[in-house]
């Protein structure tokens, strides 16, 4: 449980941070109950420094001599075309900044065969350094090979921090290199920032609600993972180049315990499920006619999406039953949703809510849809898509 | 062949919601289920037990209420439980839940096939298990949605980006299962249910295992919470009005600030 | 093998639950209830052992069941009804059809008929009701007429018919209802005995998806061995002896259709805007349609639960309480059920949500196992008893019990537990005194008051005594406001409309005098912060119940 000294002043600050509620006030000091998980969240929290973690002062090792921001870049295989995958360029993006604020280097760690043609690309994306460890044996990803060569690299460079792209790849090595460096790993960071020192690493925990800065004082390198699409890819800078320092490690012995037999590319998707559509575009009574769901057809098809209805929509015939979305209908989860010319009855709005972006098109400024909307235009959808499709293909 | 499965209690994260003015949680009612991942490896570790008769051992770390689904295993067809719990654990990140589930491995003895979730569904790390594959020295195929093992080797199929692998392993091997968007739990009829009162479970703590103190619990863990925070609220009704022209402008505007084009 | 715990009880309802969200969808409920028709592929699945096995709960494991307690059975059943209580009766009638045999068999028959029904996943019906013996057995029409052989009985000729049995129409095996000569007495007939058929089945107005349908018998043969017991004369006591048991799973049915229903009226006003906010956020529309009624949730569930409680030891009788367990939890439901509708406005009264279809369905729980009246009767006479053989101290006692509950801890409305307590013994004395009981009306008040107080007295008890029941989604705070508000009402309701009865029947009565011993200032003065207790609960239930 949490350790709450004398210095508390029962300001109640920490009750509200504490994300398991286990935190309350009695008699003007603050109590902690058996819901502790000693998450330490309320630890920076407490204005006056009285809660603590139950923690043996370990001895603090010497962190001086971890410098230098790394990226692990991985390479599409499979893909038709190989090249280096664009989430480890945003990555560069992002550790060029933390990178200047630190006044460190900034380098690129690429492992595989015949990847001599991306260094100039991997230059103008802003590294400094280039760990480049090639062989034939490294053609093909494999956890025990390639947690070899990183760790060998990183015990010989010391880095302070190392990004991993958080694809299968990443978050296949990154772990199984963190256990063995005895450091800590935060998954799928939505936010990196350095502050006193140490990387702020911010992602949604605890059930996915809420968010937690997490940090790793004690321990070096501090790695993280993050998603494509997270940060944005810095354009280009030509003419930058940066410094290869090649490496030669040999596939250690555990590799072959794996073998790859074969491998199987999806074939391209055409047409998704409502309820895995990524972006869904609705129609409702307001889209009067087929003429109406054509729009969005057209829409949805520019944006790749699917297209649904509310059960108005449906009643009217403009739409099969499998594509109403609501109580009686399929729920979605759209990382993007459009509402055309749909009230948003509490039916339809049940179906919706997982939505992340959720965006209203529709006459009637009270329409209870725009209560859900991150996004509302009141006007008429049939009079709006036309002029938004036009847009889309200049 | 020994297969074991490491399951966690997780709360029912669709019933979890958050205190919209604290931002903290409000977890009073909130269901405890199998994680579903583990569920999805344990179906599979049965489904091997099945064809080779292998036995099949269920392994979760938590406190004394973790039991539960640890039974819930047992009625679906594993052999034995184990449940590792002591204030010594409390406050482990992954590193020191791996060591931890690491050392209860190596107690439990021999073993060819260590199965696990992908990730837990509350905490979405995807970390444990490769983890734990260091601290038992043997390899790992991580995100697999299929296996088929007999006594020296494995075969399973793994996914990679935009799409998946065949690969051949020898044992002992550790692998994290994913599970297919169309998956159906199995759950126990009341009969098996009632049959796995008398399987046996075991609880360890951290000296059963034989575990170096430092690296249990908070001291085995390098990562700190530095704070928690709301996400931002959902930006309520930004309204926009104006003729037809002007809101499709708006409109390609927000299509690119969230991404949808770019 | 050990006695099912509290973990295989829940891993038995998760596998419950998780059958139901896969199987039991919205649409094949509402589909089935327009079109009348019992879902018997779906019966059958949840009999399959390998998918649930659902009625090996009954059957006790020396004959392949595993012999569930009064607890996990009752459970059971306010899940089933949660899912849908028309498929909660067709399985329900196949606990039920068993009882006769359960209470009254010879080994033999035990191992026989358990073991078929066990193995071959037999549906099963209770055959007891007729045209003209409903909830009162004594006017029976249908004869069992001995069929003599050597100067043997060797079997029994059936002649009679009976009305709205559940799986009447679908059963493999039913048991019988019937006058022998020796008097009324359980057989044993399987469908396609010679001589008996089955009506079509009923349109009724709620829990469509069980089967209700009149069977005839028509000098129907059965076996001397098919007679339970092998002895005559024993069909009322072995009817009898089961009613407690049998009335507190139907008690959980109500409890268990009204809590959907409310949750699911609730869950729509967290997303329902009216002026300006949630409709949950609104104290009037809590406190009117959906607090109380989650507040008498509770009370019957502890009631129900400590009643299984002291079941599983005494194994059978406690008619009484289960009268008051059914009474108290189907009439909650009922008018919860109700109110659900109306807290969901228009939307509640289509047939897009479930609450309608609820409303239906839970209406049957206040009829069938002895209706609301009879129940009212049976819960009178029961105390009645009790109350003139301890010359008027039986609730007298009981107050003291709570005064000294109150003492060691004031936060669960023990002190108007034992007010109401005062209230009910002074009312039942008056009534004595002045032969008020000549008046039915006043007997069935009477048995309402009586299940009333002795709920909110049990509820009140397991608070104080930190029971979290069972099932419950509450923490004991919750509860024990809960258990304060619902202590204040019961008392005061006690106390005024136990005036009302006295002064209503009674001319020569003297009002002030009346009023002054039942204590109504009293209780009336324990109405202090009870809007705030009400509001505390509904903010609870907002956080539970959000979407």
């Amino acid at each position: 449980m949490i350790q709450i000294s004398q210095k508390c002043v029962g300001c109640g600050k920490c009750t509200t941070v504490c994300p398991f509620g286990a935190l309350s006030l009695a008699n003007r000091k603050a109590v902690a109950s058996a819901a502790c998980t000693m998450c330490g969240a309320c630890v920076s929290q407490c204005p006056v420094g009285a809660l603590s973690l139950p923690i043996n002062g370990a001895a603090k090792k010497d962190l001086s001599a971890y410098k230098g921001i790394w990226v692990f870049l991985e390479i599409a295989d499979n893909a038709s075309v190989r090249h280096v995958r664009s989430v480890g360029y945003e990555l560069l993006s992002k550790g060029r900044e933390l990178a200047n604020q630190v006044g460190e280097e900034l380098c690129a760690v690429i492992i595989g065969n015949n990847i001599q043609p991306f260094f100039a690309e991997i230059s103008q994306y802003g590294a400094d350094k280039i760990y480049a460890v090639e062989s034939p044996a490294y053609t093909q990803y494999n956890t025990a090979a390639y947690a070899h060569a990183m760790i060998t690299l990183i015990k010989k460079y010391n880095p302070s921090v190392v990004l991993f792209p958080s694809t299968y790849v990443g978050r296949d090595l990154s772990p199984r290199l963190a256990a063995e460096l005895f450091v800590g790993l935060t998954a799928d960071c939505t936010g990196l920032a350095i502050k006193e020192g140490n990387l702020i690493q911010t992602r949604p925990a605890f059930g996915g609600n809420i968010l937690a800065d997490i940090k790793c004082p004690d321990y070096r390198p501090q790695m993280a993972t993050v998603r494509p699409n997270v940060f944005k890819k810095v354009a280009a800078a030509p003419g930058k180049v940066a410094q290869v320092l090649r490496e030669t490690i040999p596939v250690c012995t555990e590799a072959a315990r794996v073998r790859v037999i074969n491998t199987h590319m999806d074939p391209p998707v055409s047409g998704q499920k409502l309820d895995e559509a990524e972006v869904v575009i609705a129609g409702g009574r307001g889209m009067k006619n087929k003429a109406g769901f054509d729009l969005l057809e057209n829409l949805a098809q520019q944006l790749g999406g699917t297209v649904g209805a509310s059960r108005a929509a449906i009643d009217l015939g403009l739409k099969k039953k499998e594509d109403q979305i609501g109580q009686s209908g399929v729920t979605i989860a759209a990382k993007f949703y459009v509402a055309c010319g749909i009230s948003g009855a509490v039916q339809h709005v049940c179906g919706i809510e997982h939505s992340d972006v959720i965006v209203g098109i529709n006459k009637d400024a009270n329409a209870p849809i725009f209560n859900v909307c991150k996004y509302g235009f009141v006007g008429d959808a049939l009079q709006i898509l036309p002029k938004i499709l036009e847009q889309l293909k200049k | 062949m020994n297969i074991i499965v490491c399951i966690k209690q997780v709360p029912d994260s669709t019933q979890v919601k958050v205190d919209p003015k604290t931002g903290t949680l409000i977890r009073a009612g909130v269901p405890s289920i199998l994680n579903p991942y583990d569920h999805f490896a344990l179906e599979k570790a049965l489904e091997i037990k099945a064809k080779t008769g292998a036995k099949v051992t269920v392994l979760s770390m938590g406190p004394a209420q973790a039991t539960a689904v640890l039974r819930l295993a047992l009625a679906l067809g594993a052999d034995e439980g184990v449940l590792l719990s002591s204030r010594a654990f409390a406050g482990s990140d992954t590193w020191a839940t791996a060591y931890a589930l690491a050392m209860a491995v190596k107690k439990i003895g021999s073993f060819d096939l260590v199965m696990c979730g992908q990730m837990a569904i509350d905490g979405d790390t995807a970390q444990t298990g490769p983890e734990m594959a260091y601290h038992l020295g043997i390899p790992q195929i991580t995100f697999c949605e299929h296996i088929d093992a007999n006594g020296q080797t494995a075969v399973v199929k793994k996914l990679i980006e935009g799409g998946h692998q065949i690969l051949e392993a020898d044992l002992p091997l550790l692998v994290t299962m994913t599970m297919p968007a169309d998956y159906v739990a199995k759950y126990p009829s009341f009969m098996a249910a009632h049959k796995a009162q008398d399987k046996l479970i075991r609880t360890w703590t951290e000296t059963d295992i034989g575990a170096d103190p430092h690296k249990l619990g908070l001291e085995g863990s390098p990562t700190r919470v530095d704070r928690i925070f709301p996400p931002p609220a959902r930006a309520k009704g930004e309204m926009y009005s104006g003729t037809s022209v002007e809101l499709a402008n708006k409109f390609v505007e927000i299509l690119k600030k969230e991404r949808v084009i770019k | 093998m050990a006695k099912n715990d509290l973990t295989t009880r829940n891993l038995m309802l998760d596998s419950l639950k998780q059958y139901a969200k896969n199987r039991i969808s919205f649409n094949l409920l509402r589909e089935h209830d327009a079109k009348n028709e019992i879902p018997l592929d779906i019966l059958k699945e949840m009999y399959d052992h390998d998918i649930l096995g659902v009625h090996l709960l009954l059957i006790p494991e020396e004959y392949g069941g595993l012999g569930g307690q009064t607890t996990e059975i009752y459970r059971i059943c306010e899940q089933l009804a949660r899912i849908d209580l028309g498929i909660a009766t067709g399985v329900f009638a196949t606990f039920l059809g068993s009882d006769p045999l359960n209470v009254g068999g010879t080994p033999e028959q035990k191992a026989k008929w358990f073991k078929k029904i066990a193995q071959e996943n037999k549906l099963v019906a209770y055959g007891a009701t007729e045209a003209d013996a409903g909830s009162d057995l004594v006017s029976l029409r249908t004869r069992a007429e001995h069929v003599i052989k050597d100067g043997q009985v060797v079997g029994y000729k059936i002649t009679g018919s009976k009305m709205w049995i559940s799986n009447g129409g679908v059963a493999d095996i039913y048991t019988v209802l019937a006058l022998a000569p020796g008097g009324p007495s359980w057989f044993i007939v399987e469908k396609g005995t010679p001589g008996f058929t089955q009506d079509v089945h009923e349109d009724k107005h709620g829990i469509r998806l069980s089967n209700t349908a009149g069977l005839a018998f028509d000098e129907v043969y059965v076996p001397a061995e098919n007679l339970i017991g092998l002895k005559e004369g024993q069909g009322f006591l072995q009817a009898q002896a089961v009613f407690g048991y049998t009335r507190l799973m139907v008690a959980a049915f109500g409890l268990g259709g009204g809590e959907e229903a409310v949750e699911t009226a609730l869950e729509y006003a967290q997303q329902r805007i009216q002026a300006g906010g949630p409709l949950a956020q609104k104290q009037g529309f809590m406190l009117k349609l959906i607090t109380p009624h989650y507040i008498r949730f509770e009370a019957a569930r502890a009631y129900i639960d400590w009643t299984a409680k002291q079941l599983e030891v005494n194994n059978h009788g406690l008619a009484t309480e289960g009268a008051i367990a059914k009474l108290y939890a189907t009439e909650s439901g009922n008018k919860a059920a109700e109110d659900a509708i109306q807290a969901m406005g228009g939307f509640g009264y289509t047939k897009e949500f479930a609450v309608e279809k609820i409303k239906r369905d839970v209406k049957i729980t206040c009829i069938y196992e002895g209706t609301s009246e009879v129940l009212e009767m049976t819960i009178f006479r029961g105390r009645w008893q009790e109350h003139l053989k301890s010359r008027g101290q039986y609730y007298l006692n009981q107050a003291a019990e709570f005064d000294a509950l109150h003492a060691q801890n004031p936060q669960v409305g023990a002190d108007s537990v034992a007010l109401g307590f005062r209230a009910l013994a002074r009312v039942l004395e008056d009534c004595r005194a002045n032969k008020l009981t000549r008046h039915q009306y006043v007997t069935f008040m009477l048995g309402d008051l009586i299940s009333e107080m002795e709920v909110a007295a049990v509820f009140t008890r397991q608070c104080a005594n930190k029971v979290i029941t069972e099932g419950s989604r509450f923490d004991l705070e919750s509860l024990c406001t809960m258990a304060r508000v619902n202590a204040r009402q019961s008392a005061f309701k006690t106390a005024s409309e136990g005036l009302r009865l006295i002064l209503g029947t009674c001319p020569t009565i003297n009002t002030a005098e009346v009023s002054q011993a039942v204590n109504l200032t009293a209780i009336e003065d324990k109405m202090r912060g009870l809007i705030e207790d009400m509001d505390q609960v509904s903010a609870k239930l907002r956080d539970i119940f959000k979407k």
